[in-house]
């Protein structure tokens, strides 16, 4: 089987692992069965609907009772997708800062053996998964482990490249021993990780930066990133970089931000006036009926009164901000300027990365004579 | 060898300065390679090693100056020197060697004298350099002459010493042509608006947005001078000129030419680029010849009749063989292929642009927009959320935020970089064709306020 994560799909098939979209904030990941239905506070979808469609697609139902219109869309999961909609297992590692890893250690299909640790959710070892060679990613946690391993093999990414090993890297380092740990691994006996791109997203990454000599890469250039919160653990990962020879180290925080696309009505100071004006001349024609009400019922009586109040009911008001009605962002009667604003809550802090790289053999290669 | 990571001869690499310079250089064998003041080295001397690896210019001063016509900059070419490889270990001692150096809790009692200070006179220090002394025994002598070296703290001794070292040190790095890398060495020199001020963690960010795998057929538009393609070649083949992958980047122009400049720069060979990279203009791509047409101007010729042509004419049937196949992929990119993504970084007016070159998008597949500015993506924003085929266009920023990263004294630089510029991402969806019952009359108002409800106040 093919992982539905590197492989283009067309149509929704039997068997498939989907996204459904319901709201920004409200994706769910299905496997498609023809006899079962997707239920939501909006109504029910059954599976067999979706079937034969293409990605993308937009379910659409009538609600029974409503007959209101419901719809989701059906997509087909992407490790981006994956990210907003995963069970979060623990803390996770968001695109902003994932693709600034990636990128920054040259992540590529090609060249990158990846080691990551740990596991986690499992966000970024999807990312991973689509962008590198091979990737070997570690757990401590028993439970998390076994919940990850049972999901990448639902997802095929143990078919496709990916190697999960339940280990607590700062007791035990990296080494894989095919007999002897639970892994997916193809290759018999020790496994050669000849890692070149490391990921440490643990609470004490120093203690396990000393084992990574015995599984890097020797011939090249071997980058590493480890991913903590607190400065102090920054402080104590420096020391440790510095102690076991890796150099270029550089920290870096990455602030990602997301806008809301809203419009401002317009307001002119002219309308302002326009609006200002409008009552006062309507205060001032008040308190004259009034002072002619009083005058003319002195004099004539109350019988007149009937026709002198009908100018109340004018409705020849002046309001150009639509004061006191409720209006919908972007009526078409008003005027609207385009704007942004970010989110409510921000992420102001995921962690800090800090970037180290290191050549093991500095030996020249036989150059090859012409 | 391995070009991705071994120096190779005929590469083009990136060579970083003490002075925090790029350069970008091709390794022609048998040639030097000036550093300008940090020196120069034989290109031969350095093949061989990982890409990555630090040297220093050794001059054990019995090299010849060679006198050069004085147009040049330097009035005599700088003289090739040996090559050492720096280890690591090397940085720390320079750490040990002020520590015998006395320094001071503050620097209440340092007064600024301005270049007083400092005994060694500028021609003096020319001098040293002359006698091609190396440049810590130069640095060592200036501390030892400087007046009141004493004075300042040992952070201040560190800077200093940090400064000196830019200017004397003549060592450099030799790294891997990364997509990143040749983005930094633009940035450095200054053409910022040729790349449409665009950072690294944005074009990062817009790669793994766009879901870029290496069996993927991509249409990109690219106004960068072909920096954006590289990126995407770069996280599709990783630098493998070999691949087998079949992934393809169309890139559509606006101008009757593609510029795609930057790619001389890449590894790639020429054969492999045509090969995964289609270039279309915006007429071709929007008004495509027709099979006809293409079939009208090329008749194909049997092996025999190939064989009576003359040379000449031979090579017309060739070039119109070229053509032949040029026209029919650009009749089957732009008509038959739904693409894996869009990715756009144009200054073309977006809210027409996008919703057009959309269609062509598979369902389900992202479209990533990189804009310097965010209005032009916030005017984008606002079409796409009133058109039923896009989901849930969002404007996006990611900044990265570089620190001083010294034990002890981490803090965030003073001043960095600004701009970056800003990304809109959303997906191509297939909007439900007809509503499910069509007595109710007011479905189109009810799909209205679905939207609403289905999408919340994201």
């Amino acid at each position: 089987m093919s992982s539905c994560f590197s492989e283009y799909k067309d149509t929704i098939q039997e068997g498939d692992l989907a996204l459904i979209w319901i709201s920004r904030d409200n994706t769910k990941a299905i496997t498609i069965d023809s006899k079962e239905t997707f239920n939501t506070r909006y109504g029910s979808f059954p599976h067999k609907d979706m079937i034969g469609r293409k990605y993308g697609s937009q379910i659409a139902i009538r609600t029974k009772n409503t007959n209101k219109f419901a719809f989701i869309h059906v997509l087909q999961p992407t490790p981006e997708l994956w990210t907003l909609s995963l069970p979060h297992r623990t803390q996770i590692v968001y695109t902003p800062d994932s693709s600034y890893i990636m990128e920054r250690l040259n992540c590529n299909p090609n060249t990158s053996r990846v080691i990551e640790a740990g596991t986690g959710s499992g966000s970024f070892s999807h990312a991973f998964a689509r962008s590198s060679k091979r990737l070997f990613t570690f757990e401590f946690h028993k439970i998390r482990f076994e919940q990850a391993m049972k999901e990448f093999q639902e997802h095929g990414l143990l078919d496709d490249n990916v190697t999960i090993t339940h280990r607590d890297v700062c007791e035990n380092g990296f080494t894989i021993n095919k007999e002897r740990d639970v892994t997916s691994c193809q290759e018999p006996g020790d496994v050669q990780l000849n890692a070149n791109l490391i990921f440490l997203d643990l609470p004490a990454p120093w203690d396990a930066i000393h084992h990574l000599d015995k599984v890097i890469a020797k011939d090249e250039k071997v980058g590493l990133c480890c991913f903590s919160p607190c400065i102090e653990q920054v402080d104590k990962t420096l020391e440790s970089l510095e102690r076991n020879g890796w150099t270029n180290v550089e920290m870096v925080e990455i602030q990602g931000r997301q806008y809301e696309s809203r419009r401002q009505m317009v307001r002119t100071l002219d309308d302002a006036l326009g609006r200002l004006r409008d009552i006062k001349r309507r205060k001032i024609e008040g308190m004259e009926r009034r002072k002619r009400q009083l005058e003319s019922s002195m004099t004539e009586g109350e019988i007149k009164n009937e026709n002198e109040k009908q100018p109340l009911t004018e409705k020849s008001e002046f309001n150009p901000f639509g004061k006191g009605s409720r209006i919908k962002e972007g009526d078409p009667n008003y005027k609207w300027k385009q704007v942004t604003k970010i989110e409510s809550e921000i992420k102001s802090h995921t962690s800090y990365l800090t970037f180290a790289f290191k050549i093991v053999d500095k030996s020249r290669k036989e150059v090859a004579k012409k | 060898m391995d070009p991705l990571k071994t120096i190779c001869a005929e590469q083009h690499v990136i060579i970083k300065l003490p002075s925090d310079n790029n350069k970008l250089v091709q390794l022609k064998p048998d040639t030097s390679i000036s550093l300008g003041k940090f020196g120069a080295f034989n290109v031969n001397d350095i093949i061989g090693y990982p890409l990555g690896t630090k040297f220093e210019i050794l001059y054990d001063g019995d090299e010849k100056e060679e006198q050069v016509p004085a147009t040049g900059k330097f009035k005599y070419k700088i003289p090739t020197g040996k090559i050492k490889v720096l280890d690591d270990d090397v940085e720390k001692t320079e750490g040990e060697r002020l520590e015998n150096v006395v320094n001071s809790e503050n620097n209440q009692h340092l007064v600024n004298l301005g270049n007083e200070v400092q005994k060694l006179s500028a021609e003096e220090i020319e001098a040293l350099k002359e006698k091609s002394v190396s440049s810590s025994e130069i640095i060592s002598k200036m501390i030892e002459s400087h007046g009141s070296f004493d004075k300042k703290t040992v952070y201040s001794q560190e800077k200093y010493l940090k400064r000196k070292k830019q200017k004397f040190d003549k060592i450099f790095t030799v790294d891997y042509l990364s997509s990143s890398a040749l983005l930094q060495f633009l940035i450095d020199k200054g053409d910022i608006q040729r790349i449409m001020d665009m950072s690294q963690e944005s074009v990062a960010m817009l790669l793994n947005l766009a879901n870029i795998k290496e069996n993927g057929n991509y249409l990109c538009m690219d106004e960068t001078g072909g920096l954006l393609v590289y990126f995407l070649l770069e996280r599709m083949f990783g630098g493998d000129d070999k691949s087998k992958s079949p992934g393809k980047i169309i890139v559509v122009h606006e101008n009757e030419h593609p510029n795609l400049d930057l790619l001389k720069f890449s590894n790639y060979s020429e054969s492999f680029i045509n090969e995964h990279v289609i270039t279309i203009s915006l007429l071709e791509f929007f008004e495509p010849p027709t099979i006809e047409d293409i079939n009208k101007g090329f008749t194909p010729l049997s092996k025999d009749e190939l064989y009576q042509l003359k040379s000449g004419q031979k090579n017309k049937y060739y070039r119109r063989l070229k053509w032949y196949h040029t026209k029919m992929d650009i009749l089957k990119f732009s008509t038959e292929i739904e693409f894996d993504a869009l990715i756009i970084a144009s200054t073309l007016h977006l809210p027409s642009l996008v919703p057009i070159l959309g269609e062509k998008v598979h369902g389900s597949r992202p479209i990533v927009c990189y804009s310097q500015f965010k209005e032009t993506l916030l005017e984008l924003a606002h079409v796409l959320y009133e058109d039923l085929r896009y989901l849930a266009p969002s404007v996006l920023e990611t900044r990265c935020r570089p620190y001083q990263t010294i034990r002890g004294r981490l803090h965030p630089l003073m001043t960095m970089k600004g701009g970056g510029g800003y990304l809109l991402w959303c997906h191509r969806v297939i909007p439900a064709s007809e509503p499910l019952t069509i007595q109710n009359p007011d479905v189109s108002k009810a799909i209205e306020q679905d939207i609403k409800v289905g999408e919340g106040q994201d």
